[in-house]
């Protein structure tokens, strides 16, 4: 909706941006958990670094001699290992079976003396059912992609019942599109609460939420909907007013909440990320310009 | 309650005057050029040394003694008429006043008689004259009422373009703003850009920031009055003007002959007519203009009744497949009645509206996928004003208001894959009701009181659900739902009920000097949602219910006014402090639009605002203008924000500097400055940040709110008017005004804000946001027939 209004702002009048310098307060160096879980076959990734200064252009500090579990309702334990020092804790797991849907699903940490905690759980994801691309000149040209090109969108339907949250993301020719305005967030199918769209067909702006650059002949488009659990939802809901707050219609600045615990509520040590897990569906389609009806 | 009352009578009627063989003279005072009735005229009787002043209908009463008077009536720049009246029984005395020159080569920088201000009960109120606003330089030589009256004391605004303005730490819907008496919901065309009063049709403008007169309320921070002209009653007038953004035409004149008079007024933005030819054909159906349209006449039925009905109506829209359209449309229909020459009455009858809607496809192209979305505010009201000019010492107000709000805070349609869905929210209602009392009292020579006592009422109704929120779920978090109440028809869901009691005194020092105080109990029953920077279109109007309690406010101010060398320089310095009850906060990811939940996503807090504003004004000579300096602080309490501490609001302005100047060289040349100095508006920032799933997301480790500081702003801007002995061929008068915004390009900061480079992700960075970063130029041409 924002960026709705920015637009008729931006078309005659003379708004601009400039990098500036400016001092801020250093905070405390805080454990960072980047906790996002399949469960497909395949190296599931625990990372775990150290928060840094905001201006700080290092790389961050990898939290390392971490103790990483994954344990799920059965009390099965799962250990993630830290192979190679760089605090990417990972486990491959032989089957599918590794995380159950509608089961909970707890993360267990212990480092610099410290045990941390945390809780999700595994919905439901639909299929999605067929991919379409139309073609489309935009008007004014966009930096760095091109004008003409094709708009694509998936096509799945939401499950009845309220309260089922997605994430949608995209693949260009291989490449995960991985900035935060690039992936949609969806709320039974709709972009938030309030769309009341349960049991429907994805919305528009959800199913085209994929196009972040037009797609041009022969690209290979993968799309990704993932199920989220509610609080991966408001998380990434966040993480995107959050990181892209500017402007005349921008929103406070505030912390993130974070569903990583200290078992010691009293301890001065909190960590912050999230944890989640998440059921995938996949589409891959080519785009082929000849099998495309043409611009009206 | 019933002590008060007694006091208020004795009062009255304890007055030796009252048993005086005494008469009344009544009547009112217009230009004598265009028959436009005069606010604020000063009639004073010399040798009683008594005075009064012309109402906004230009209507005035004075009791005398029975015997010969000197009455002189006065109004900057008018020439002063003095007139020698035998006073033997109850006189209707109508004057009219000329002009001292060329309305169009007047430089006076107000209307108010030349003492006004140190002589009156007002405190914390400035007035501007149009004539004044329409010399300053304005934004692409637009000239508006919002973004002048920002160079008075006490008003500053969250940045360039942003809507609305802040009166003394308030929030924007914190200021009652009328047209003609009727509210205006939404004071801003194109996002905040320009105001939506059409400068050629506004006759007076008053901001109320303090010791708010018992007539007025329903906010709790100002009141803006803005009343439209009566149009030219004795000639037809046609006047317009071609400018940057806007076109605009007026038409004037008289319906019948000394009866009465009509003025319509068009203003459109055509930047999508001039663009059209060089737009290529896929944007040729790019839709973005706004358009008004203001229209008001007046009829005299006779010497006791006049009429008047105004209208406003105004629209933004923008789009091409997709529509965007909002905006006003009041309609005031007001009776005023002379009971005697003592008893005065006005009743407003008003409409208002404000509505916006959107459309994802406006030409219905594809049936499969559709989102369409309004919502409005519309609201009747009723309201009579009695002025009772019980004697020389005593003018009583009286009346009262109500007003029915109907709520729609928004229905949708979406339709997905041909499968359609209403949603949206139930409609409320609310009825706001409010009667009230005053009386302006001298009490000896130098000491004036004006007190007064306004009782407001509400009720919440017509909605069929009301929710309950766990109240004490951990501050800061969305409130989870306790209880569904379904109610049905007109079923009241929530009452509630104010006293406001308003005093001020004026306590004059010496003919030039005097000491006021000023205090006011405001309540506020309706409440604008909005938790970004600006104020946006879309922002929901939400009436008070049974979770959403209404704000009240507490203000008192002291003011020192003084004038020197005969009233060319007018001075004053007032402090206030202000609190502020059941202010609205919002938890993060605060979800406010079709959110049939949003009352578990609002936090309440409380409010602080004291200040000092510095006021010089030059009324007289070939140069004026004002300084202005404020000194101000503004902060909030909100348990779950900012640890539960006090906090800088976002609005706060340390250091607020304006100077006006208008300068007349010659009779075909003037030229006007305006400089402001603000200090940067409080701001967040992070103190470190975390990698997840490569997005550096900002945190602030002690959570705090607006400790930081955007980088101060300052800016120049210059015109140049030069008049022209006619119009076209040979007729009429005409004008240039030429204006330049940003003189020296300054890039002032609206905001700053953190963000990964979008080129290197890797990298963080802070960024200036600035609004009008370039110098703007522009040229105006008016013209008057």
């Amino acid at each position: 909706m924002k960026k709705l209004l920015i637009l008729p702002a931006a078309f005659f009048f003379f708004s601009c941006e400039d990098v500036i310098d400016i001092a801020v307060k250093d905070g405390k160096q805080q454990l960072v958990v980047d906790a996002w879980l399949t469960d497909e076959v395949q190296e599931q990734q625990v990372v775990l670094s150290l928060s840094q200064a905001y201006f700080d252009q290092e790389k961050p500090l990898p939290a390392l001699g971490a103790e990483v579990y994954v344990v799920r309702e059965d009390s099965t334990l799962f250990r993630f290992n830290d192979n190679q020092g760089k605090g990417v804790y990972t486990y491959t797991p032989r089957n599918r079976n590794f995380l159950r849907l509608n089961e909970k699903v707890g993360l267990y940490i212990k480092y610099a003396g410290e045990e941390y905690y945390a809780l999700s759980e595994l919905k439901r994801v639909p299929t999605i059912d067929s991919l379409k691309y139309q073609a489309i000149t935009l008007p004014i040209k966009p930096e760095g992609s091109p004008q003409s090109g094709f708009l694509a969108q998936f096509f799945a339907n939401d499950f009845e019942g309220e309260g089922d949250t997605y994430l949608v993301r995209s693949y260009k020719n291989g490449i995960l599109r991985t900035r935060s305005d690039q992936y949609t967030l969806s709320y039974d199918g709709g972009l938030s609460p309030g769309s009341k769209s349960d049991g429907m067909l994805f919305l528009q702006p959800v199913r085209m939420g994929i196009n972040s650059t037009l797609f041009s002949h022969q690209d290979r488009v993968t799309v990704e909907l993932h199920s989220i659990p509610l609080d991966a939802y408001y998380f990434l809901y966040q993480v995107q007013s959050e990181t892209n707050n500017g402007g005349i219609f921008a929103t406070p600045p505030a912390n993130i909440p974070t569903n990583i615990f200290n078992r010691n509520p009293e301890s001065k040590e909190k960590a912050v990320g999230l944890f989640f897990v998440s059921r995938v569906s996949r589409y891959t389609a080519v785009i082929d310009e000849n099998n495309v009806k043409p611009e009206d | 309650m019933r002590y008060i009352l007694a006091c208020f009578i004795g009062l009255l009627l304890g007055h030796p005057s009252f048993s005086q063989d005494t008469f009344t003279l009544s009547g009112t005072v217009k230009d004598v050029s265009d028959g436009e009735a005069l606010i604020g005229v000063n009639i004073y009787a010399r040798e009683q040394k008594v005075g009064v002043s012309t109402n906004v209908y230009g209507f005035y009463s004075i009791t005398l003694p029975k015997g010969t008077h000197t009455l002189v009536m006065t109004y900057v720049g008018y020439h002063q008429v003095e007139k020698e009246i035998v006073l033997e029984a109850n006189t209707t005395l109508n004057q009219e006043l000329q002009a001292e020159g060329n309305v169009l080569e007047e430089v006076t920088v107000t209307a108010e008689r030349e003492d006004h201000n140190v002589k009156s009960l007002e405190i914390s109120v400035n007035k501007v004259e149009m004539r004044t606003i329409k010399k300053m330089p304005a934004l692409l030589g637009e000239v508006d009422v919002i973004r002048s009256i920002q160079f008075l004391p006490g008003v500053s605004s969250v940045g360039e373009g942003s809507s609305g303005f802040n009166v003394r730490g308030g929030a924007i819907d914190q200021n009652l703003v009328l047209l003609d008496e009727a509210p205006v919901y939404n004071s801003s065309h194109l996002m905040g850009f320009f105001s939506i009063f059409n400068p050629d049709v506004v006759k007076d403008v008053k901001l109320i920031k303090g010791g708010i007169p018992s007539v007025y309320g329903g906010r709790v921070s100002s009141i803006l009055d803005v009343r439209m002209k009566e149009g030219n009653s004795k000639k037809t007038e046609f006047s317009g003007g071609i400018g940057t953004i806007f076109s605009r035409f007026t038409l004037e004149g008289p319906i019948v002959k000394e009866k009465g008079s009509f003025v319509v007024a068009l203003r459109r933005s055509y930047i999508d007519i001039l663009a059209k030819p060089l737009l290529k054909e896929d944007l040729k159906g790019v839709k973005f203009y706004f358009y008004d349209f203001t229209a008001k006449g007046n009829y005299k039925i006779n010497d006791r009744n006049t009429v008047y009905l105004s209208g406003y109506f105004g629209r933004d829209l923008f789009g091409a497949d997709f529509g965007f359209d909002w905006g006003n449309a009041t309609t005031t229909l007001r009776w005023n009645h002379v009971f005697s020459n003592k008893l005065f009455l006005n009743t407003t009858l008003f409409y208002s509206n404000y509505d916006y809607s959107l459309d994802s496809d406006l030409k219905n192209e594809n049936k499969e996928d559709v989102f369409r979305w309004n919502s409005n505010i519309l609201n009747y009201s009723i309201k009579p004003d009695f002025t009772w000019y019980l004697n020389t010492r005593n003018t009583i107000t009286f009346g009262g208001q109500s007003i029915l709000y109907n709520f729609n805070p928004g229905k949708a349609l979406v339709v997905s894959g041909g499968e359609g869905q209403n949603i949206g929210l139930h409609s409320k209602k609310a009825l706001e009701s409010a009667v009230y009392i005053g009386n302006e009292q001298k009490i000896t020579k130098n000491i004036t009181f004006n007190y007064g006592l306004r009782y407001s009422f509400y009720d919440y109704f017509g909605t069929p659900v009301a929710y309950l929120y766990d109240e004490a779920a951990p501050p800061g978090e969305r409130k989870p739902l306790l209880d569904t109440m379904t109610y049905s028809g007109n079923e009241s869901i929530r009452r509630y009920g104010y006293f406001e009691p308003r005093f001020a005194v004026n306590i004059s020092l010496n003919r030039s000097t005097s000491l006021k105080i000023g205090y006011n109990r405001l309540a506020q029953y309706i409440h604008l949602l909005s938790n970004t920077t600006a104020s946006s279109p879309l922002d929901v109007w939400t009436p008070s219910t049974n979770n959403i309690k209404p704000q009240l406010s507490d203000q008192i101010a002291l003011g020192f006014f003084r004038n020197f060398r005969d009233n060319m320089y007018e001075t004053s310095v007032e402090v206030y402090y202000k609190t502020l009850h059941n202010q609205i906060d919002y938890i993060r990811n605060a979800d406010l639009l079709l959110n049939p939940y949003v009352e578990g996503d609002l936090m309440y807090g409380k409010g602080r605002a004291y200040g000092a504003e510095f006021f010089v004004k030059k009324n007289k000579g070939s140069l004026n203008g004002w300084v202005s300096y404020t000194l101000s602080r503004t902060e909030r309490k909100v348990q779950g924000l900012n640890n539960d501490e006090w906090f800088l609001s976002r609005i706060d302005k340390l250091h607020n500097l304006s100077v006006v100047s208008i300068y007349d060289i010659s009779r075909k040349w003037n030229i006007g400055a305006t400089f402001t100095f603000m200090t940067g508006t409080p701001a967040s920032f992070p103190t470190t940040k975390y990698v997840w799933q490569g997005i550096a997301v900002p945190h602030n480790y002690s959570d705090e709110r607006n400790t930081y500081r955007i980088p101060a702003s300052h800016r120049l801007d210059l015109s140049a008017t030069k008049q022209n002995k006619h119009a076209l061929f040979g007729k009429g008068k005409s004008e240039w005004v030429f204006s330049v915004y940003n003189v020296y390009n300054r890039r002032n900061p609206f905001s700053v804000y953190v963000r990964q480079n979008p080129d290197d992700p890797s990298k963080t960075e802070a960024v200036r946001y600035s609004v009008f970063a370039s110098i703007l130029p522009s040229v105006t041409y008016n013209f008057k027939f």
